[in-house]
C-alpha cells in the first residue's frame, strides 16, 4: 500500500506539471495580453508607454515564456500564487474569497441531486425494461438535454419575478445583518434555491442513469439469483448484494465528481449573480490575468488529482479482492 | 442518509414557499404630488446596478470605468466638468492660466477636509499628480492625461495655493484635471500605493465607503462634515450585477432604482403602460461612436475615392430605423453632433449604392469574369471585416453593411474575434477593416486617433491615416488657447477628415435608461456626458420622503417626519482588504 502511495504520487506531480505548462502554454497562445485588455479600456488617450513598460517589467512580460513559466513555477514552490493584473491583489486571496460560495452551491446541488438520482437508479434498475421504468428515462434524458441558462431563465421568470416568493440575485439579502441565525440560514437558503435547482437538475438525470446502468449489470449476476433463490427479500438482495457490487462505478463517478465541487458554473453565476469561482474564471481569462487563470488551474489540478487517488483508494475499501500495490504474477 | 436527505429536501421547500417579507412593489406615481417633483426633498437611499465590481478604489489606480463611478462619489476633483463640458470649481476655487499655457495656478477650497477630518492641501493634490504620472503606480486610465507634466517646476506654494507646470502647453489640459482626485498624502504615502488602499479609499468626496461586500455591494454614506453643497441622498447602495437581464428584472421588482438597459429590452418594453406607471425610461447621446476603420496601408483602401464608395454602400436610414428603432444618429467625422468642434457645413456620405459603382468603376474595379465580385488585374475585391464578438446589434451592423457591399459587388467577409484578441491585431495594424467604437474624452482633441506619428505600434492611429494640413490642424489646435480660433481649426480638420474617409463613421447610439420613478432630479448633462460624473449630475437626485424604502422597516413604521437615521450596518466583515 505505501510504496502505491508514493508511486501514486510521483505519478500526481508529474501530471500536475504537465497540466500547469499545458495551461500556461494555452492562455499565452490566446491573442492579446493584459497589456492590450488595458490599452483597449482607455480608449482614445492612450496608455504612456512607460506605464506599459512597467507593467511589462511586473509580471515579467518582457521575458521569454519559458522563462515567465519558472518564475511562475519558482513562486509556487513557496506558495506564492503572484498577483491578479486585474485588482493587483494577491491570487489566493482573489480565489479563496469566492470559494466557499461555490463550494456551498455545488456541494448542496451534488447532495440534492445524487441523494434522489441514485435511488431512482435503482429503482429503473429493478423495473428495467417496463413501460413505466422506459417512460422514466425519456424524462430524465429530456431533462438532462434542457439548457441551463434557459431554465434558469425560466426559474428565474417565474419564481422571483412573477410570483416574488424566491430572491432575484445575490447569496444573502440586504438585512441579512439584521436577522437572527435562523432568520439568516432561512435567507441563505432562500438565496440557494433556484441556483442549486438550476445546478442540480441535469446532475439528477446523470445519477439516475448512471446508477440504474451500474446497478442492471450487477442484477444480472448469478450471485444474485443466488440470493434470491435462497429466500432473501427483495430489499435484502438489492441492498446486501447487488447495491455493494455496484458502488465500484458510483466511485468513479464521485473521483469525476468532486473537482466539479470548486469549479464554478459561469451561466449560474451570471444569471443570479451568485460571486463565485465561475466567474472569475471567466473574467480572469477574458482580462488575460494570467496569474490568476494560473492560480485556478493549480487548485483545480490538485482538486482533481487527490480525487482521483481518493477514489483508487475507496476502490479497495468497496472491493476486497482489489490490493493495492500487489501485483499478481 | 435517505431519511436526512429527504429532510433536507422538505426543509428547503418550506423554506422556499415562505417568503419571510414580500418587497413592497414600487408605489405608483399616482399620489406624488406636484410638490413632491419640485423641492428636492433630503435623505433617503438610493440602490444602484454596478455592471462589474469595482477593481480599485484608489481613484489613480482605478482601471474600470466603474471604478471611476465610485471615485466620482468618494473623491472630489480638482475640477468638476458642468452640464455643457466646462470646467467650473471642484476642489479648486479658482485658477490662472499663463499666457504661454504652461503654469496652471489653482487656488484650493480652504474648507475641503478629507473624510478622516484633515484639511485638503495642496501638497497633497500635488503629491496625487506626482502618483499619477509615476510610471510605477501603473495608473492606465489616467496617465494619458498627464504625459507633459513638469514635476519639476511644480510646486505647492502655499496650504491653498498649487502651481502646475507642463513642458508643452495644450488646450484641453484644464479638462484633464478633472481626473485628479486627490489623496491624503500623509496616508498614501505610506505602505505600497498599488496595493494597499483598494477598498480603503480616504478622499474629500460627498461619500464615504461604509462596506463593501466583494462582488455583491458597496454602500456609501453621505458625509456629516462634507465641505461643499452636500448632495440629497443620504445612503447609495450599488448592487453588482454582471447579467443585464437580471438587472432589468430586478429594476423591475424594485430591487434596484437604476439601469443601464440593452437596446433589446428598451424595444420591447419601453412601451408597456404597465411599466411605465412605475418605471422612467431615458434615452440620451454620449460621446461615443461606431465606426469601421480602414487600414490605408492595404492597397485595397489607399484610395479614398474607394472609401468613400464603401462609405456609400452603407444604408444608415436602414441601420439606424430597422436595427436602432430611431435610437441611434448618423456620424460623419470625428466629432459627435452635440460637440463644439463638429462642423454642421460636413456633409454625410448618403447611402448610395449606384455612385458607390461608378466610384469604384472610375478607379478600375469592375466585374470582368461576371462572378460578381468587383475586380482589378485579376484580383477580388475581397476583404475581411473584424467584428468583435458579443453585441447582436454588432452582428446586424455587420450583415447589413455587407448586404450593402455585396450588391456593388464588394465581398466582406465578417470576422468575428473576441475583444482583447481583436485590439491586440488591431492596434499592431495587422487587420484589413474593423467595427469598433470610441469612447471620446470630454475635449474633443481628436490627435491621437488621426495624427501620423501616432501609427502603431505604440499609437492608435492603426489605420495609418495620413494627411499634411490634418496633421498641422491637429497640432495647432491642441496648443490653441483661444476657444473661437481653436473651434474653427477643428471645423476645418472635421472637413478634411470626412473627405479622406479613413473610417467610415456609421453612427452614433445612444444610451438607454431604466430608472424607477421615485427617483427625482436626474438630469441628462447637455454637452453628452450622460447622467453620471458631471457637476452636479447624480449629487442632485432625490427620493420623495413618502416614496422611501430599502430602509429599516422599524424606521419606516416611525413618525414620517423623523429624521431617518443611515443604515449603518455593522461591518464585521471589515470593508477594507
Amino acid at each position: 500500500m505505501a510504496t502505491y502511495l508514493v508511486r501514486r504520487l510521483a505519478y500526481a506531480v508529474l501530471t500536475f506539471l504537465g497540466i500547469t505548462v499545458a495551461t500556461f502554454a494555452l492562455i499565452h497562445a490566446v491573442p492579446g495580453d493584459p497589456i492590450s485588455f488595458y490599452v483597449g479600456k482607455a480608449g482614445p488617450r492612450g496608455v504612456p508607454p512607460a506605464v506599459l513598460d512597467s507593467i511589462r517589467r511586473e509580471y515579467h512580460l518582457d521575458r521569454p515564456l519559458p522563462v515567465q513559466y519558472l518564475h511562475w513555477l519558482g513562486g509556487i514552490v513557496t506558495l506564492d500564487f503572484g498577483r491578479s493584473t486585474i485588482d493587483r491583489r494577491p491570487v489566493t486571496e482573489r480565489i479563496a474569497e469566492k470559494l466557499p460560495n461555490t463550494f456551498t452551491l455545488n456541494l448542496i446541488s451534488f447532495l440534492l441531486s445524487a441523494g434522489i438520482g441514485v435511488p431512482i437508479g435503482m429503482w429503473s434498475a429493478t423495473r428495467a425494461g417496463r413501460a413505466t421504468e422506459r417512460a422514466s428515462a425519456v424524462f430524465f434524458f429530456l431533462l438532462y438535454s434542457l439548457p441551463s441558462f434557459w431554465v434558469a431563465l425560466l426559474l428565474m421568470q417565474l419564481f422571483s419575478v412573477r410570483f416574488e416568493w424566491l430572491p432575484l440575485f445575490g447569496v444573502v439579502s440586504d438585512d441579512y445583518d439584521r436577522l437572527s441565525p435562523a432568520g439568516q440560514l432561512a435567507d441563505r437558503m432562500q438565496h440557494l434555491v433556484l441556483p442549486v435547482l438550476t445546478l442540480a437538475y441535469a446532475q439528477l438525470a446523470v445519477f439516475a442513469r448512471f446508477s440504474k446502468s451500474a446497478l442492471t449489470e450487477v442484477i444480472r449476476q448469478d450471485f444474485v439469483t443466488t440470493a434470491r433463490a435462497k429466500g432473501a427479500s427483495a430489499t435484502a438482495v438489492l441492498w446486501r448484494h447487488a447495491f455493494r457490487n455496484a458502488l465500484i462505478p458510483l466511485i468513479s463517478l464521485l473521483g469525476l465528481i468532486v473537482p466539479l465541487l470548486i469549479s464554478g458554473s459561469v451561466i449560474v453565476e451570471q444569471i443570479f449573480q451568485w460571486d463565485g469561482i465561475g466567474r472569475l474564471y471567466f473574467d480572469s481569462i477574458l482580462a488575460r490575468d494570467y496569474p490568476t487563470v494560473m492560480g485556478m488551474t493549480v487548485a483545480t489540478a490538485v482538486v482533481t488529482l487527490l480525487a482521483s487517488l481518493l477514489a483508487d483508494m475507496l476502490y479497495a475499501v468497496a472491493d476486497p479482492r482489489i490490493r493495492l500495490g500487489e501485483e499478481r504474477q | 442518509m435517505r431519511r436526512l436527505i429527504t429532510f433536507v429536501i422538505i426543509l428547503t421547500l418550506a423554506f422556499a414557499c415562505s417568503p419571510r417579507e414580500k418587497k413592497a412593489p414600487p408605489p405608483a406615481n399616482t399620489a406624488a404630488t406636484a410638490a413632491d417633483d419640485e423641492t428636492p426633498q433630503d435623505g433617503g437611499t438610493i440602490v444602484r446596478r454596478l455592471e462589474a465590481d469595482v477593481t480599485s478604489l484608489n481613484p489613480v489606480v482605478a482601471s474600470s470605468l466603474y471604478d471611476r463611478r465610485l471615485a466620482f462619489l468618494i473623491f472630489s476633483p480638482l475640477v468638476h466638468i458642468d452640464t455643457d463640458l466646462r470646467p467650473i470649481p471642484g476642489l479648486a476655487d479658482s485658477w490662472e492660466i499663463s499666457p504661454d499655457g504652461r503654469l496652471y495656478t489653482f487656488k484650493l477650497n480652504p474648507k475641503a477636509t478629507f473624510s478622516d477630518g484633515t484639511p485638503v492641501k495642496a501638497s497633497d493634490v500635488l503629491f496625487t499628480i506626482r502618483k499619477i504620472v509615476d510610471p510605477a503606480s501603473e495608473s492606465v486610465q489616467i496617465a494619458g492625461n498627464f504625459e507633459h507634466f513638469d514635476s519639476a517646476n511644480s510646486k505647492a506654494v502655499d496650504d491653498h495655493t498649487l502651481v502646475v507646470a507642463f513642458r508643452h502647453a495644450q488646450a484641453s489640459q484644464l479638462l484633464r484635471f478633472n481626473d485628479v482626485m486627490a489623496v491624503p498624502e500623509r496616508i498614501y504615502s505610506k505602505g505600497n500605493f498599488k496595493q494597499d488602499f483598494t477598498n480603503t479609499p480616504i478622499g474629500s468626496g460627498p461619500y464615504k465607503l461604509v462596506r463593501r461586500v466583494p462582488g455583491q455591494e458597496l454602500v456609501l454614506e453621505r458625509r456629516a462634515d462634507y465641505w461643499a453643497k452636500p448632495p440629497y441622498l443620504q445612503t447609495i447602495v450599488f448592487k453588482v450585477i454582471n447579467d443585464n437581464n437580471t438587472a432589468w428584472n430586478a429594476l423591475k421588482r424594485g430591487d434596484i432604482d437604476e439601469t443601464a438597459l440593452q437596446s433589446e429590452t428598451w424595444f420591447r418594453e419601453q412601451d408597456n403602460p404597465q411599466l411605465k406607471r412605475r418605471l422612467e425610461f431615458r434615452r440620451f447621446y454620449t460621446l461615443n461612436y461606431n465606426y469601421v476603420g480602414w487600414n490605408t496601408r492595404d492597397p485595397l483602401f489607399a484610395d479614398k475615392r474607394i472609401r468613400q464608395a464603401l462609405t456609400m454602400c452603407l444604408d444608415r436610414p436602414a441601420l439606424i430605423n430597422d436595427i436602432y428603432r430611431g435610437t441611434a444618429r448618423a456620424m460623419n467625422g470625428p466629432f459627435t453632433p452635440g460637440e463644439w468642434a463638429y462642423n454642421p457645413a460636413v456633409r454625410t456620405i448618403e447611402y448610395d449604392p449606384e455612385g458607390a459603382k461608378r466610384a469604384f468603376a472610375s478607379a478600375g474595379w469592375l466585374d470582368t469574369n461576371g462572378d460578381g465580385v468587383l475586380d482589378k488585374n485579376g484580383k477580388p475585391f475581397e476583404f475581411d471585416l473584424i467584428l468583435t464578438s458579443g453585441s447582436s446589434t454588432g452582428a446586424q451592423f455587420a450583415q447589413l453593411y455587407q448586404a450593402g457591399m455585396r450588391s456593388v459587388g464588394v465581398k466582406a467577409n465578417i470576422v468575428t474575434m473576441e475583444g482583447t484578441a481583436a485590439i491586440q491585431r488591431i492596434l499592431a495594424g495587422n487587420f484589413q477593416a474593423a467595427y469598433l467604437g470610441w469612447d471620446l474624452d470630454p475635449d474633443p482633441d481628436p490627435y491621437t486617433l488621426y495624427h501620423s506619428s501616432q501609427f502603431p505600434p505604440r499609437g492608435q492611429n492603426f489605420v495609418f491615416y495620413k494627411n499634411p494640413e490634418a496633421d498641422r490642424l491637429l497640432e495647432t489646435a491642441r496648443l490653441e488657447l483661444d476657444f473661437d480660433e481653436r473651434v474653427k481649426q477643428y471645423h476645418r480638420f472635421h472637413e478634411v477628415v470626412a473627405d479622406d474617409q479613413p473610417y467610415t463613421w456609421a453612427i452614433q447610439v445612444s444610451l438607454k435608461w431604466g430608472f424607477t420613478n421615485r427617483v427625482k432630479g436626474v438630469k441628462e448633462s447637455r454637452g453628452g456626458y450622460g447622467l453620471v460624473m458631471w457637476y452636479p449630475g447624480e449629487l442632485d437626485w432625490w427620493i420623495p420622503q413618502n416614496q422611501r424604502r430599502h430602509e429599516q422597516p422599524t424606521a419606516a413604521a416611525a413618525p414620517a417626519a423623523a429624521e431617518r437615521k443611515p443604515v449603518v450596518v455593522p461591518n464585521e466583515k471589515k470593508p477594507a482588504r
